[in-house]
């Protein structure tokens, strides 16, 4: 009897704490929640597409003939472990769009690495940091002259040698950096958790000026005639004179600004997360249309074959213009989608959350191919 | 469709109020799990209450519970009836000390989904936290993410230095020993310690893995429940050196719930005796309900003829 009073208690006890830890772990167990997947977009170079894969791999593909152009590059990491999630290697969660040079290929690991891989075969060259690892990357690569930068939940801006990853400078913002920068000239561009904008210059990381919203800026600015625009998570977009970042003039939306703007013929469009594309005109910031699309617009728009192409949260893709006013449906991809679009030759590429690549036609919508890049 | 009621029910207001709290509080989130946290007690108070008291009863019937299971050990099912009997006649329900803490798993859980959002720990989650802002509340869109600073804590991870699991294991041992009664039985003594170290090491092991934030909750939670049971219990319970504290304010009403049970079962075997069936009338029983609790009484299981009995009028009432 007394051993059946105690395992009957033991057992209650271990069942309400089975129910605890199911519902604590299931979160993080399941792909979708609590587990970094990454959100890679595509980069197109002649006949060449190179994205981040949801399993860790850089991948290049030969966008007609579809082929790999060489093997995928696998990145581990030790996995942090969880409550019923196993220990071991794990995937490394890519979301920065590799930056591609004729040399090397740059992309960005959420383990808080930096890689350069030989574009022509695969090879990599360097690894920053070489040893250890910094805080989680987030935002993707830029390359600009001789140097390439990226930002990471250190709040911290990496300056590095383009061709052996050497640290060049570092800028310390006041909170994490989740964005990828914007370079135009000599002057570098980067929104920190912080709420600010800061503009810096190439040459040594050095603060030309600075401007600060009400909230954190994750979007990548958008540097078009002398004029940043970028959103902040204060709902607002802001248009600042690159010179000294002056505030030109400012939108404000229902919900956060998450992806880059884009200029198209004096207008800019801005999707918010939520669920609509602004268009502005570019000098003044007065509102020309707004388009529903009952979805949040977590991916930054691209221009295709004279279109402006939106993606949205729940798959739907559409082509939007002002002149005429149209919202025109292309196609419904039925999975969600964050990555940044990517286009070329009229083909709007697209990197969907269940890790498929699709090429659609930017006039008909028509899906030219799709890709799964999920290994084996 | 469960997802999107949870998310509207508890998840977005938790997040909301998670946020606003944080601002009001210098935009710290540790400051903010620990208003939810009173929060939660507060709105759970009349549980805990019911609990406390519950388990304080319990604890007074637990000698008289060993008796009927020795008494009807083979007949499982005559065994469990009586056991009911027992419970009902002392207005103990076994299953409410279990209450407070199936109604709080839902707010562990929702906090934990908070925690990983308002803290940008993953960047999917935190994208999805834009769903959950009020559109009415505009502070909420530019105070997100949360510092997760707090103390030494980072609260997005485990504490890294095992701090926080000792504090949670300490001061869930400290509360299961304070309502954890003190036996002559060696077999009660045995069981009651296995218990007293499994609830503690177990949520010392969950804190080792989920968010410090989470853990911050159960720490914060249980230091509500050790100053709760001490001013309602009336004392430090069974860590004190005494057996059992004197009962405080509404505990009386059970203790002589639990008088009026036995009373009943004292005046069944009387009227069983006449009949020759002074089933259980040998049996001793030590009253822990008095310091040092040597004094025997005598139990009788077996209420059935309560009813039609004619000493009735002349029990205590209810208070």
């Amino acid at each position: 009897m007394l051993k059946k009073g105690i395992i009957g208690k033991v057992l209650l006890l271990a069942v309400l704490l089975m129910v605890l830890a199911t519902g604590l772990a299931l979160p993080t167990c399941r792909p979708a929640e609590g587990i970094p997947r990454g959100w890679s977009g595509v980069t197109v170079i002649d006949d060449a597409l190179f994205l981040g894969s949801m399993d860790g791999e850089l991948v290049a593909i030969d966008k007609t003939t579809r082929q790999r152009l060489w093997p995928d590059v696998l990145f581990k990491q030790k996995k942090s472990g969880g409550f019923g999630c196993g220990q071991g290697d794990q995937a490394v969660a890519i979301y920065g769009t590799p930056a591609v040079t004729p040399e090397l290929v740059y992309i960005t690991g959420y383990n808080g690495k930096m890689y350069a891989v030989n574009t022509e075969t695969g090879a990599l060259r360097w690894v920053y940091p070489r040893e250890d690892e910094v805080d989680p990357i987030v935002g993707g690569p830029v390359v600009a002259g001789d140097k390439v930068y990226f930002g990471g939940s250190d709040g911290k801006l990496y300056a590095l040698d383009a061709a052996t990853g050497d640290e060049l400078w570092v800028f310390e913002s006041g909170d994490k950096i989740w964005g990828t920068p914007a370079v135009n000239g000599e002057t570098l561009y980067i929104g920190s958790f912080d709420k600010k904008l800061y503009a810096l210059n190439v040459a040594d990381g050095s603060s030309k000026w600075q401007f600060e919203t009400e909230g954190a800026v994750v979007s990548t600015p958008l540097v078009c005639d002398d004029t940043v625009y970028v959103g902040s998570f204060d709902r607002y977009l802001y248009a600042l004179n690159e010179a000294d970042g002056s505030l030109r003039w400012k939108y404000q939306a229902d919900n956060w600004f998450w992806a880059r703007p884009l200029a198209d013929n004096g207008i800019i469009y801005a999707g918010s997360v939520d669920g609509t594309v602004h268009a502005l005109t570019a000098d003044k910031g007065e509102k020309v249309a707004v388009f529903d699309l009952e979805s949040p617009v977590n991916s930054s728009p691209v221009l295709a074959g004279g279109n402006v192409i939106v993606a949205v949260d729940a798959g739907q893709v559409y082509s939007l213009s002002v002149n005429p006013r149209q919202k025109k449906p292309l196609v419904n991809l039925e999975e969600e989608i964050y990555a940044p679009l990517a286009a070329s030759d009229g083909v709007v590429y697209i990197h969907s959350a269940d890790d498929v690549l699709y090429a659609i036609d930017a006039q008909s919508g028509a899906i030219l191919w799709s890709l799964e890049l999920e290994s084996e | 469709m469960v997802g999107e009621i949870w998310d509207l029910i508890i998840l977005s207001p938790m997040i909301n109020v998670l946020i606003v709290v944080s601002g009001a509080l210098f935009n710290n989130f540790g400051l903010s799990i620990i208003i939810l946290t009173i929060i939660v007690r507060g709105v759970t108070l009349p549980l805990t209450l019911r609990q406390l008291r519950s388990t304080k009863a319990m604890q007074e019937m637990q000698p008289k519970m060993a008796e009927l299971q020795k008494k009807f050990g083979k007949d499982k099912q005559k065994l469990a009836q009586e056991q009911m009997r027992m419970y009902k006649e002392s207005g103990v329900n076994p299953a409410g000390c279990l209450l407070p803490m199936l109604v709080q798993m839902p707010i562990w859980i929702a906090l934990f989904q908070s925690i990983i959002r308002v803290l940008a720990v993953v960047p999917e989650d935190f994208l999805k936290l834009s769903g959950h802002l009020y559109t009415a509340w505009p502070q909420v869109f530019s105070l997100v993410p949360l510092n997760s600073h707090f103390l030494w804590l980072d609260l997005a991870i485990p504490d890294r230095y095992l701090l926080l699991p000792i504090l949670v294991g300490g001061t869930m041992w400290l509360q299961q020993k304070m309502v954890t009664p003190k036996t002559g039985d060696p077999r009660q003594q045995a069981q009651s310690t296995m218990m007293l170290w499994i609830m503690p090491l177990m949520f010392a092991f969950l804190t080792m893995q989920f968010p410090s934030g989470l853990a911050l909750y159960w720490v914060v939670s249980n230091v509500i429940s050790i100053g709760m049971q001490y001013f309602i219990t009336g004392g430090w319970g069974g860590l004190s050196s005494q057996a059992a504290a004197k009962p405080a304010g509404r505990d009386k009403r059970y203790l002589t719930r639990i008088t009026m049970a036995e009373e009943k079962a004292a005046d069944y075997a009387d009227t069983e005796s006449d009949i020759g069936a002074d089933v259980g009338a040998d049996i001793a029983v030590p009253d822990t309900t008095q310091a040092g609790g040597a004094a025997p009484t005598r139990y009788q299981p077996g209420l059935r003829a309560m009813k039609r009995h004619p000493k009735k009028s002349k029990r205590p009432k209810r208070r």
